[in-house]
């Protein structure tokens, strides 16, 4: 009788075994096919770091050749009112278009994701989309802003401010809440962006935690990209 | 009969053992393959974060190399005023030609929206007039399909531009459009910007449900006049 019992546990122990066997080495064989895609992936992520080194040491020497550009131009023009007049107008539109650094009046307007609680019934109204920060954005070229930055991008011409997933993606940099969006100009007249009725009083009562403050002075970063147009031609 | 007993319970502590040990293996290996699902999918993202890389480096180098050619000719000795000059015009003809300073043409798209007829509508639909807020919803797609120049009924969209909602109309710029029709011109690849706007899912099906009717041309050339404002600086300056 006893030995009738412990044949049974031993021939279910053995089932199991076989089992436990077979499930394992199918997920070995499974495991197997991946492993070599973590070797194509190292190498794949050495290529992607290898090739940003590259960019940045790019864009430092085009930086310092810009400088020497702006001083080689400064002393082709220092004897000729006419040329001067032209470095200058260079100059000015530089600073609009946002190729240099700048500095002013302003305001910061803070985006963070909501918190909420068990009562929220849309966890999205919550969250800081990309269309919240381009109403924002829009609201503050209304109130007559010079120079705007989201998380340190600069907002040029061709910046479009879109969703990729989770996160935000401004001049192809991906960006997620905190968004903290710099604006010069009259901080008066920013500043009437928290009117009641407004599009920041809406975010609040979505649940977006938001944040205004006014500076005398805030300093907005150049754009760090590179623009060439390849389709628009002036018109002679 | 008790010799028997106890290669019985040795033999059943072996498997055990070996039981026990093959579970934890398998746990591991478990453990490791959802981790290199997660891997896999990451590798999709690396080739794309490696493409643009390339391509940042690539227009970062391009315009290393113009910058030097205009470098050369503002250094050589032996330049007239009126070389130099011809120089400094080729330099801020470009500067003006990226902020809209000067009427432009090329590849592009021009896209209308409408309201639609009575018998267009479908059943259920209701037109909702065109507001400000998709007009930058547009610009902002466009923008990100790579438009180089955009204008909304013929009024430039430079960088500095809002459009927002007042009364009945629209403002752009400081021109108050009053229309329920809007012409959207754009310069860039025709195919990208089309797809930004028409591609499944995109903002003209959208505008669809709402009774506004999207259509689109792609031409090889059109044409985008300059902004008529002045460009203005009151309060920001270079910094140091």
């Amino acid at each position: 009788m006893n030995k009738k019992l412990e044949l049974v546990i031993l021939g279910i122990m053995g089932f199991i075994l076989v089992i436990a066997v077979s499930i394992q080495i199918k997920t070995v064989n499974y495991n197997g096919t991946t492993v070599n895609s973590n070797q194509a992936e190292s190498d794949l992520k050495s290529q992607v770091l290898r090739m940003k080194e590259k960019y940045e040491n790019q864009y430092a020497e085009l930086e310092k050749i810009e400088k020497e550009l702006e001083k080689a131009r400064e002393q082709a023009t220092s004897n000729n009112t006419e040329l001067t007049e032209l470095e200058n107008k260079i100059k000015q539109d530089n600073i609009l278009l946002g190729n240099t650094d700048v500095k002013g009046s302003g305001i910061t307007v803070t985006l963070t994701d909501g918190k909420g609680d068990d009562s929220v019934l849309d966890v999205e109204n919550l969250l800081v989309h990309a269309e919240n920060v381009l109403a924002i954005v829009n609201e503050m070229k209304n109130a007559g802003a010079e120079a705007i930055s989201i998380n340190g991008q600069r907002l040029v011409n061709t910046t479009a401010i879109s969703c990729d997933g989770n996160v935000i993606v401004v001049n192809g940099e991906k960006i997620s809440s905190p968004i903290e969006i710099k604006a010069i100009g009259l901080p008066e007249l920013l500043s009437t962006l928290d009117r009641p009725g407004g599009t920041l009083e809406y975010f609040l009562s979505l649940g977006k935690a938001v944040d205004v403050k006014k500076y005398s002075n805030i300093d907005i970063p150049k754009y760090t990209g590179v623009t060439s147009f390849k389709y628009a031609k002036t018109v002679e | 009969m008790k010799k028997g007993k106890i290669v019985m319970t040795i033999t059943i502590g072996i498997v055990c053992f070996l039981l026990t040990m093959i579970i934890f293996m398998q746990f591991k290996v478990v453990r490791e393959t959802e981790e290199t699902n997660i891997d896999t999918m990451q590798e999709a993202e690396l080739r794309q974060e490696l493409a643009n890389w390339k391509s940042k480096y690539d227009e970062t180098k391009e315009r290393y190399d113009e910058i030097s050619a205009t470098l050369e000719s503002y250094k050589e000795e032996t330049s007239s005023d009126s070389q130099t000059k011809e120089t400094l015009e080729a330099e801020l003809e470009n500067l003006e030609l990226q902020l809209g300073k000067t009427d432009v043409e090329g590849e592009g798209v021009v896209i209308t929206l409408s309201e639609k007829s009575e018998q267009e509508l479908e059943e259920e639909e209701q037109i909702i007039s065109i507001k400000a807020e998709d007009l930058v919803y547009i610009v902002n797609y466009l923008k990100d399909s790579g438009a180089e120049a955009i204008s909304i009924n013929d009024e430039r969209i430079v960088n500095t531009t809002d459009i927002a909602d007042v009364g009945d109309a629209i403002k752009i710029n400081s021109k108050y459009l009053r229309t329920d029709t809007y012409t959207i011109k754009a310069i860039g690849n025709s195919s990208y910007l089309e797809s930004s706007i028409f591609g499944k899912g995109g903002y003209a099906e959208q505008l669809s449900t709402t009774g506004i009717k999207t259509e689109i041309e792609k031409l090889d050339k059109v044409e985008i006049s300059k902004y008529d404002g002045e460009f203005e600086i009151k309060y920001i300056e270079e910094a140091e």
